[in-house]
């Protein structure tokens, strides 16, 4: 069979994806901040003010921002339609995102219903561009693989998301009459488990076997288990609303096998690599799934474990898991993939036969994202610690949470350095 | 008559190596000359790269799952 190749004068340029990944580590370092401020109190519950700022500095300011700009640049690339006015496109979703989860962050610690409703403004505008423009592409897609079924279903988790994050903005903006409790329970289910479970599942199913050189995923998994994980979703949400509380924790239970079953078939073929060779990003993708497999078993034996039922720290342990655990853990693994492979191929692509271009060791060696790794792990731990004992642990915990996040941003600001000026002395050579 | 084919072979190695290997073979090609490249997956990013410099290439998609790219100079 011949088949065309696609022509990639469609991958967007460099700073598209870039500035979403370069706003993402200060948010780490803010939040750390907030956390220093707060101190133990913070780990009190999750649904204290700063508590619930210092969830959206991480949901928004870090996981969203990363996670749509990874979009913009892969979808091209993975899909093969182009995201129509890239720049514009990632400007109109970058500066509101940015800006709405400052805001956000503001109200939640102070700053009254103005402040909310400046975020729902700059938040509903920033994920509706980012919605629109991603949808257009997911619906154009030639091939549909398992790849564009689960970022399928993970764009309407990301809707519902939006959606009921706007409506609980309009109770703290504007006062409307709604059941915020089961609301809060759903956006941030929605959230986590549909939005950035079946994002990093999508992603995963191309990047594992790529990066990692293992075998493929399963075909009844890769295919089934985006659909299968939005329609519980659905179904749970349903029962929470409508109050059958034994129908909820069913379906809740089943939501929560789905979460270990991608875990651990991430965790197995991780152990089957075909190259020996260690990689440094590997200890990530292990940290996620090591997360999400503990957040997931908690979320399941809570309800029967009368101990944990009851007390408030099993909820911050979930969103720490969760959050730091499952997601940045990811996120941070993959920025150090993403990065040096776009700056040594668009370096390529410009110079190649002019410049010798450094290769991606180069750009970042792996002893940089070694020791950042540390940095992560003792963040990622004394995290967990704090929940349970706060007064012992919050504020080792937010030293190491600013570390890792500012030791990322110096990681990936090496990179840009590295990258500008190799093209500026390209671009000396050539003339 | 032109000088032998080049192949290069980039199956089961580790992402980017094939494309850093591939992208050196296209330097030591010369005019006439042909380079082969078999690889697991579809190498989105060197089309990018072979487009914008002016090679010529053909993709042929094996049933094992494979890719054969066959480039030649501009």
């Amino acid at each position: 069979m011949m088949t065309a190749g696609l022509s990639l004068e469609q991958a967007p340029p460099f700073n598209v994806p870039l500035r979403f990944f370069l706003t993402a580590p200060p948010f780490l370092l803010l939040a750390a901040g907030l956390l220093l401020w707060q101190g133990p109190d913070l780990f009190a519950s999750r649904w204290l003010p700063a508590t619930l700022a210092m969830t959206h500095l991480l949901t928004l300011g870090f996981m969203a921002q990363v996670m749509l700009g990874a979009l913009l640049q892969i979808l091209p690339v993975v899909v093969g339609v182009v995201v129509p006015r890239p720049r514009l496109t990632a400007a109109l979703i970058h500066i509101p995102l940015t800006l709405g989860a400052l805001v956000l962050a503001t109200a939640f610690l102070g700053g009254g219903p103005t402040w909310f409703q400046g975020a729902a403004g700059l938040l509903g505008l920033g994920f509706g561009v980012a919605l629109l423009a991603i949808h257009l592409v997911l619906w154009r897609a030639p091939v549909v693989g398992s790849t564009v079924i689960a970022l399928r279903c993970a764009l309407g988790a990301l809707l519902v998301t939006v959606v009921l994050g706007v409506l609980l903005s309009g109770f703290l903006a504007w006062g409307w009459r709604l059941p915020v409790f089961e609301l809060t329970q759903l956006h941030a289910t929605w959230g986590l488990l549909g939005w950035t479970v079946l994002l990093v599942t999508g992603v995963a199913y191309q990047v594992v076997p790529m990066f990692q050189i293992t075998p493929p995923y399963p075909t009844w998994l890769s295919r089934g288990f985006a659909p299968l994980l939005a329609v519980l979703l659905a179904m749970w949400s349903m029962f929470v609303l409508i109050g059958w509380r034994a129908a909820a924790s069913w379906t809740g239970a089943a939501l929560a096998v789905g979460a270990v079953l991608v875990a651990v078939a991430t965790l197995w073929l991780l152990t089957r690599r075909r190259r020996k060779i260690g990689d440094p990003t590997l200890n990530f993708w292990r940290a996620s799934m090591a997360s999400l497999l503990a957040g997931a078993l908690l979320w399941l034996l809570t309800p029967w474990v009368p101990t944990l039922a009851q007390a408030p720290q099993v909820e911050v342990l979930l969103g720490i898991l969760s959050i730091f655990g499952f997601a940045v853990a990811v996120i941070n693994g993959m920025l150090y993939k993403i990065v040096p492979f776009l700056a040594w191929f668009h370096l390529q692509a410009q110079l190649f036969q002019h410049v010798k271009v450094p290769n991606m060791k180069q750009l970042l060696p792996d002893a940089c994202v070694r020791q950042q790794w540390w940095s992560y792990l003792a963040a990622l731990l004394l995290l967990l610690a704090a929940a349970v004992q706060p007064r012992l642990f919050a504020y080792p915990a937010a030293l190491a949470v600013g570390v890792a996040g500012g030791w990322l941003g110096i990681n990936l600001l090496r990179v840009c350095r590295i990258y500008y000026r190799v093209l500026r002395s390209g671009a000396l050579s050539s003339a | 008559m032109s000088a032998p084919e080049i192949v290069v072979d980039g199956r089961g190695l580790e992402h980017p190596e094939p494309l850093e290997r591939v992208l050196a073979a296209l330097d030591q090609l010369q005019p006439g000359q042909r380079l082969r490249f078999l690889i697991h997956r579809q190498p989105y990013p060197l089309y990018d790269i072979l487009s914008r410099h002016r090679y010529a290439y053909t993709v042929e998609a094996h049933a094992d799952g494979h890719f054969e790219i066959l480039i030649s100079p501009p």
